[in-house]
């Protein structure tokens, strides 16, 4: 009788506890490259799958909470409106780990509100937009991200200026915004799990080709097109708190280290220009200059781990709402009285 | 002359924002603590400053709150509105004029008492006149109708509560006016007020507030509310008594609010509060509920419990935005596309609204669906009378809800959506627990929740959705009936027609000896108690306030069809709180076939 090993993650887990089922997306899709990675990186994080809650819309992207982590529970909401579901969840069980999923279409044209307004609150998730530039389910019409002068499959040229999500997130001061790349597994992986590391609001833009409406090469989302295009602000390393920091390889180059919340590292190795992803305005001005060359630029853009995030502004109690007991969620008799008496003073 | 005593209406007209709101809670508390039977009605305009108010409160020892029929004493204070004030007024009406506002008043056939109040005002204080102006008009109808000075200081104090100098200067600003009408008028003007055992348990409290504090008692845990008039004093109310009922041992907060950005996300963080176990609120009017009808279908498919509070004002469209209805109740029952039906809880009294309060998140997570308490502006911006507040009889109801290994354990082949107890209700388990998870959705799911196009599974999802909603009819508040022997005429009727309906009752009995049953629904859907009392009288009339007859609609859809026949609808709005004599003819005319549109 042969042994075969299995791999265990620091909460002895195999990788088997975090997948789903399978995809019905199309063959070679984008979105089931990001979903592997999240598989990958919640499992290499350790966490467990039953602190996990996958949220989404609508769209592509928003189905794909079936094909991983079969162990979390998830809502797959309304169209665009994931953020408020997850703030409301997560007000009343501050003790989850909650990973949003959306797309281009359901997040920058009819969810931008709640994107914005969760930012605004600095709402504790992982918000992951899969961004191929079309809507998928509805046959390949253009979104909101699409850059001017893309051309997808079918149809004319896209002549509208983009809106830029991570751009947005910057000015909305949201502490964790990155944009990274489905074909860029290493990159992707090491950017998800330090931001399922942080504590707020941590947005991952990760360009995501659509391989049946939008893989052309006069798109500017093609596989062919991000691969010749893509200027990596750095190369990542995460570097977890479990894991003696000496087994690490050591760059030679330079390198930054960004501490995150439970004590892990990520490590940003410089490759060309210096960026600080502390400097909100060279973190635009990086994506400005992408843009201007018809680039993408990816990596850590910006990097603030000081803020409140919403439940703690609120100065909930330390229990998980859910779990507070009657005794906690109904005042007394004694306290009804009082305040009737109160009345009728 | 022979007075008439506590039976009468007070008709105040002033501007918005100009404090009268203050002048006229003093009148209508001091007459409260006198023990005499009072209402009071708030019309103001959607607006913060400068456009017309009326305030009309009504004395009634037969304890009757509509608005009344007549106005018996006008008090004109606004010269926008003056002539129209004037020329309205019935012959024989006491006409009570601010001198200062150099309007005419030529009605040879009223009483005309005139008072300069604002130079009065400003004698006392300069830079507040114009408000404390109204506190001249306080001290006349008090000489004049008798409300004793220990009734107004004692309302005074409750008013501005702790702001010394603010009860002294308009405790003298109402003594001053008492003086001057006293010295000036006849005041023999043939109303009065006198003293009654006032019950000591009672007080004067808005709906908004009473539902609010029952909220709390129901153990709410978060409040996400976009503000809109007249459901913003509901969210408000919440906010500011969490912090005295509701605070942790660590002096944490046990209900997290959020003012969300919109309907939708308002909503949304319900659902999402609902999910994760949690007892999550909004509370919204008309327009609000428009927006969230998507999420309440998913709410409903994917059956996830919450709480909406609508109150209702005027509408289509922005309407009427601080004008009371009821013609919101069909879009609550059948909110958002495709096959749904809610549950909607609807308080016709202030004691209600607290019950109900409590009382919907119990029965939302029981059901695992949205329920909608159902109020509107006249029971919830204005104040009604209670004895105090009862204490829940029964503990919070979490529903089905799986916590253990065990219990999963104790059911036989687990489904999310699998009707383990025939009651259409199944069991669920929360995000963070590890048992059973699922994705929800709100696609076709099967009773294991996974994806399903499958036409027999859709079918038997819907119908048991169906089966589970009917299965609340009589585990809802029953109606509250009054049943006379002869079973010729019952009325149905609804939530704040609570106010108007024994004054219409005995108009009807005095007009044409006419007795009627009466038939208070405080559910949908419907009690079977409801479909019996229909069954049990020769004629029935649906009465409410909104244009089209929307309970008779949902009772013609549901009802046995032998039933039909003897259905009436009396169905009228025009934003006013319902006057009895107005319903009561319509009545009349509906029952005696003459179905010429009747106009208020």
């Amino acid at each position: 009788m042969s042994m075969r090993a299995i791999k265990l993650n620091v909460i002895d887990l195999p990788k088997a506890d975090y997948t789903g089922g399978p995809s019905s997306l199309c063959p070679g899709c984008g979105h089931d490259q990001i979903s592997n990675v999240i598989i990958q990186a919640a499992w290499e994080n350790g966490i467990s799958p039953e602190r996990i809650a996958k949220m989404s819309g609508i769209g592509c992207s928003s189905k794909t909470p079936a094909y991983f982590l079969g162990k979390s529970h998830g809502f797959n909401t309304v169209h665009g409106r994931m953020p408020s579901v997850t703030t409301g969840a997560n007000m009343v069980n501050k003790d989850l780990a909650f990973l949003g999923v959306s797309g281009d279409g359901d997040t920058a044209s009819i969810g931008i509100g709640q994107f914005i307004h969760a930012i605004r609150r600095n709402l504790n998730m992982v918000y992951i937009i899969e961004n191929n530039g079309v809507y998928g389910l509805t046959k390949g019409q253009y979104s909101a991200t699409v850059e001017k002068g893309s051309k997808k499959k079918k149809g004319a040229t896209n002549e509208n200026p983009p809106i830029d999500l991570c751009k947005m997130a910057i000015n909305l001061g949201c502490g964790f915004v990155a944009r990274s790349f489905s074909g860029s597994k290493k990159q992707l992986t090491a950017l998800l799990r330090a931001a399922l590391s942080h504590k707020g609001m941590a947005i991952i833009d990760v360009i995501s080709p659509c391989v049946t409406f939008a893989n052309n090469d006069e798109s500017y989302r093609s596989y062919n097109y991000v691969k010749g295009n893509e200027e990596e602000l750095h190369t990542v390393d995460y570097i977890p708190h479990f894991t003696p920091i000496e087994e690490v390889e050591v760059p030679e180059g330079q390198f930054e280290d960004i501490s995150l919340f439970d004590g892990s590292t990520l490590r940003l190795e410089t490759l060309g220009d210096d960026h600080d992803p502390g400097n909100p305005v060279a973190a635009l001005a990086a994506i400005h200059e992408a843009e201007e060359n018809d680039k993408h630029v990816t990596g850590l853009l910006y990097y603030d781990s000081e803020m409140k995030t919403a439940d703690e502004a609120l100065g909930l109690t330390d229990t998980p709402l859910v779990d507070l007991s009657e005794d906690e969620l109904r005042p007394s008799k004694a306290a009804l009285k009082e305040l009737n008496q109160s009345f009728r003073a | 002359m022979a007075d008439i005593v506590n039976d009468f209406t007070v008709n105040i007209a002033t501007a918005n924002g100009t404090g009268s709101q203050s002048a006229n809670l003093i009148l209508l508390h001091s007459m409260f603590e006198m023990g005499v039977p009072v209402s009071g009605k708030n019309l103001f305009p959607s607006n913060i400053s400068g456009l017309p108010t009326w305030f009309i409160i009504r004395a009634s020892d037969e304890g009757y709150q509509a608005p009344g029929d007549f106005t018996h004493i006008q008090v004109v204070m606004n010269k926008d509105t003056w002539l129209a004030d004037v020329e309205k007024a019935e012959p024989g009406t006491i006409i009570i004029h601010n001198m200062d506002v150099k309007l005419p008043v030529e009605r040879e056939d009223c009483i005309v008492l005139g008072m300069p109040m604002t130079k009065m005002a400003r004698a006392i204080n300069p830079k507040l006149a114009r408000m404390i102006a109204n506190m001249y008009y306080v001290g006349a109808l008090a000489e004049i109708l008798g409300i004793e000075d220990s009734a107004i200081a004692s309302a005074v104090i409750q008013q501005f509560r702790g702001k010394e100098k603010a009860i002294e200067l308009n405790l003298q600003a109402i003594s001053e006016g008492r003086g001057f009408a006293r010295e000036n008028w006849n005041c023999d003007i043939g109303y009065s007020v006198a003293a009654r055992d006032k019950d000591p348990n009672t007080f004067l409290i808005e709906g908004n507030e009473a539902a609010a504090l029952g909220c709390i008692f129901g153990g709410i845990n978060m409040l996400s509310w976009y503000p809109i008039t007249p459901s913003s004093s509901l969210a408000e109310s919440i906010i500011s008594w969490l912090p005295k009922l509701r605070e942790a041992e660590d002096g944490g907060a046990t209900c997290a609010v959020i003012q969300a950005e919109d309907e939708l996300a308002a909503v949304g963080m319900v659902v999402g509060a609902g999910w994760a176990g949690g007892r999550g609120m909004t509370c919204t009017s008309g327009p609000g509920i428009s927006l969230m009808s998507e999420f309440i279908g998913l709410a409903y498919f994917a059956e996830v419990p919450g709480v909406i509070w609508d109150v209702n004002r005027v509408g289509p469209s922005t309407g009427l935005p601080t004008r009371t209805q009821q013609s919101d109740l069909t879009m609550l029952y059948e909110a958002s596309h495709g096959d749904t039906q809610h549950i909607v809880l609807i308080p016709g009294t202030v004691d209600e609204c607290f019950e109900f309060g409590w009382r919907s998140f119990d029965v939302a997570e029981q059901f695992q669906t949205l329920v909608f308490g159902f109020s509107d502006l006249d029971l919830g911006m204005n104040r009604w009378v209670t004895a105090g507040f009862e204490y829940p009889d029964q503990n919070l109801d979490r529903g089905k809800v799986i916590r253990t290994q065990e219990q999963l354990d104790a059911i036989e082949n687990f489904g999310r959506y699998r009707d383990v107890d025939g009651d259409g209700i199944p069991y669920r388990t929360l995000p963070g627990s590890g048992l059973e998870p699922i994705l929800y959705r709100g696609t076709g799911h099967d009773e294991d929740g996974v994806y399903s196009e499958d036409p027999e599974v859709y079918a038997a999802t819907v119908a048991r959705l169906k089966r589970k909603i009917e299965g609340a009819r009589d585990k809802l508040p029953a109606p509250v009936m009054r049943e006379e022997n002869d079973k010729q005429v019952g009325i149905i009727y609804y939530g704040s027609v609570e106010n108007t309906i024994t004054e219409i009752d005995d108009i009807l009995e005095s007009t044409t000896g006419m007795k009627v049953s009466t038939c208070r629904v405080r559910a949908l859907p419907y009690h079977s108690e409801v479909e019996r009392f229909i069954a049990e009288h020769d004629q029935v009339v649906v009465l409410e306030i909104n244009r089209d007859g929307q309970l008779f609609g949902i009772l013609r859809k549901e009802l046995p069809v032998e039933h039909l026949s003897k259905l009436y609808s009396v169905a009228f709005s025009d934003g006013i709180p319902p006057r009895a004599r107005v319903y009561a003819e319509m009545i009349l005319q509906t029952l005696s076939g003459d179905t010429k549109e009747v106009i208020a």
